[in-house]
């Protein structure tokens, strides 16, 4: 059973031209030590939902009629915190969080509402549910602490040479495949919107394995997509470690974008 | 007077350094932030391309695409019409190969330096390393891309940088020298305790050697630190000799290119290690203002210390640079004086300008293109 609560606080966004961005309740509040009264500490996705505010917020200065923002939801299947929702909502309300709607439901319906809301990026904590959402074609990236973790005035998304995938046999390929493309390709028009300086958006290539003639396709095939990609990195076997601490990525997507552990 | 020893320092091991890697932690939680397997040689396609080597094995060179090639009328475009224009221009002209520019030869040499190299120590990691680093936006990444397969060029990592600062890239490619056309980024680069020079654009450049990489360095502010040309700058030239006398058995502090000569003879031992002394692909030269029979000995009593070999030291006494370096037509000569770098260029010679030390104040305005 999946239930829905619109946040009043906020404006809701065009469901259909809008970019909606699923993130699950673990990953926004961490449950402080002792009783729920106390309230629940961020996460680490507040930097990231912080910053897509702020990409929303120059969407509508350049353009007050704007309808393609992030639409940001949280989503928990944990029934203890589906008890809480009320000091959830208001925790919410208390960071200034702009989240449109809050869904709970069960585990196994968990996929469901991601569909019922049109998500069209979901973000979590959690290995397995990031596995389960994209086998069942719902892009999803993982976040970790290793992440931007300091406030920002620019998104950073990183893709890495396995962001793009690659066509093969299966229909659950094709739709996984075509979710993720509209997803970029979104992601390619929010980008377009902005000039080359004092963007609000910022998309890095780096690839691992593989010398410059595989950097080249990928950055031509991201650009087919419609994302022109603003800093490259060829690393050529060198270890990521430390370009990715450098690089600081809100979002690294690869692979389909479950983010693969080695 | 502390009493210097003559001894040539300890020769540095050829040893390829094994890569420390830190344990696993326990559990799934390290993300993805570290490599767990090793570069594997599998994934190159079949046609044999050598494996690009960890960067702390390597001596690597980063250079920038304004040195690599020449690209003055893109940056007129840049200049003219501002970075919107510039980056259609490049998408436009993508598969428009750019022309060599004054980092082209050094390149070209070092690859020539891997390929004996490698004859000698197949399985070795001791090789030149070369990286693009520029902070170009990555849309002019197709058209570079395109140029260096078109002039065959052997360079498998790059980072375009978008516009923020290339130095902390610098770091993480464990750089041994920077190439760039800006004084600025040179700078800083040499500020993080990287060799660095900024090159300019030759309007005649003579052949070069196809076989064997010539590396040319000025002595004080370059190889030494700029202690005594302080004292020719304030004191004059009396004082100059006076001081180098009486300290001609202390050891002049290190310069900023000190490193990168101790990395190419690390590499020139490889050779003699093979018997190949005589037919060694690189060699290196001191071309200096000092004089053989006073001044000159101090330096080369510090590069004994230092264990470091130079293969000519050319000791000019004041006379003019140029002539001397139009014979030995290095691929890359590094001075700290603007002069100097100006009258080798004259006479087409490669010439790279070291930001470093107190002749910095007394530079007079050049007036060559800063490569744009």
């Amino acid at each position: 059973m999946v239930s829905t609560v619109q946040n009043t606080d906020v404006k809701q966004k065009d469901v259909g031209q809008a970019v909606v961005v699923a993130v699950s309740f673990a990953a926004v509040f961490e449950a402080e030590p002792g009783d729920a009264r106390s309230g629940y500490r961020l996460g680490v996705a507040l930097p990231l939902l912080q910053v897509l505010q702020k990409v929303n917020e120059r969407l509508l200065e350049e353009n007050p009629a704007e309808h393609q923002l992030f639409d940001i939801i949280l989503i928990t299947t944990d029934s203890w915190q589906q008890q809480q929702s009320f000091s959830i909502i208001n925790s919410t309300r208390r960071h200034g969080l702009e989240v449109s709607r809050f869904c709970f439901s069960k585990e196994e319906d968990f996929i469901e509402s991601l569909m019922q809301n049109n998500v069209q990026l979901f973000l979590t904590t959690d290995g397995n549910e990031a596995l389960q959402a994209t086998q069942q074609g719902v892009p999803s990236a993982l976040l970790d602490k290793n992440l931007a973790s300091c406030p920002s005035e620019q998104l950073r998304v990183l893709f890495c040479e396995d962001a793009i995938i690659q066509p093969h046999a299966g229909s659950t390929a094709a739709s996984k495949k075509s979710a993720q493309q509209s997803f970029l390709a979104q992601l390619g028009q929010i980008r377009q919107k902005f000039g080359m300086f004092n963007s609000p958006v910022c998309f890095t290539l780096v690839t691992s394995r593989g010398g410059k003639d595989s950097c080249c396709s990928t950055l031509k095939s991201l650009r087919a997509l419609g994302v022109s990609v603003d800093e490259a990195y060829c690393l050529g076997g060198a270890p990521r470690g430390p370009f990715l601490s450098l690089l600081r990525p809100h979002l690294l997507l690869s692979d389909g974008f479950t983010q693969l552990d080695g | 007077m502390v009493k210097m020893s003559l001894d040539p320092m300890q020769v540095m091991s050829g040893q390829v350094k094994e890569l420390k890697r830190s344990p696993s932690s326990n559990g799934d939680t390290r993300g993805s932030w570290e490599e767990k397997e090793e570069f594997d040689p599998n994934q190159l396609d079949l046609t044999v391309k050598p494996k690009t080597p960890k960067p702390e094995n390597a001596v690597t060179v980063a250079v920038s695409s304004r040195v690599l090639f020449r690209t003055e009328r893109e940056q007129k475009v840049f200049e003219q019409k501002g970075v919107e224009e510039y980056l259609r221009y490049q998408i436009e002209h993508e598969n428009e190969p750019f022309a060599p520019g004054p980092a082209f030869a050094f390149v070209k040499a070092l690859e020539t330096v891997n390929s004996r190299l490698r004859e000698l120590y197949p399985q070795s990691e001791e090789l030149f390393d070369i990286v693009l680093v520029t902070y170009n936006h990555a849309h002019v990444g197709i058209r570079l891309i395109n140029t260096i397969n078109h002039h065959n060029l052997f360079i498998e990592r790059f980072c375009m940088t978008g516009g923020s600062s290339p130095i902390g890239y610098l770091k993480a490619w464990h750089t041994n020298l920077y190439l760039s056309a800006d004084a600025e980024k040179v700078r800083e680069a040499l500020g993080e305790g990287i060799a660095a020079a900024t090159m300019f654009m030759l309007e005649k450049m003579t052949e070069v050697s196809e076989s064997q990489l010539r590396v040319a360095f000025d002595g004080d502010a370059v190889l030494f630190s700029d202690e005594s040309e302080r004292i020719f700058k304030t004191h004059g030239l009396d004082k100059f000799f006076e001081h180098e006398k009486e300290n001609e058995d202390r050891l002049l502090d290190h310069g900023p290119l000190k490193g990168f000569l101790e990395a190419l003879g690390k590499l020139q031992k490889k050779f003699y290690a093979k018997g190949q002394r005589l037919d060694c692909p690189i060699r290196t030269y001191l071309v200096t203002a000092r004089s053989a029979a006073s001044s000159g000995i101090r330096a080369l009593k510090t590069l004994r210390a230092w264990g470091l070999e130079i293969d000519e030291a050319l000791f000019l006494a004041g006379a003019p640079k140029g002539p001397m370096l139009e014979k030995i037509r290095p691929h890359i000569y590094f001075d700290d004086q603007m002069f100097h770098v100006e009258g080798a260029a004259e006479m087409g010679t490669i010439a790279a300008h070291v930001p470093y030390g107190i002749a910095q104040k007394y530079n007079s305005q050049h007036k060559m293109s800063t490569g744009k």
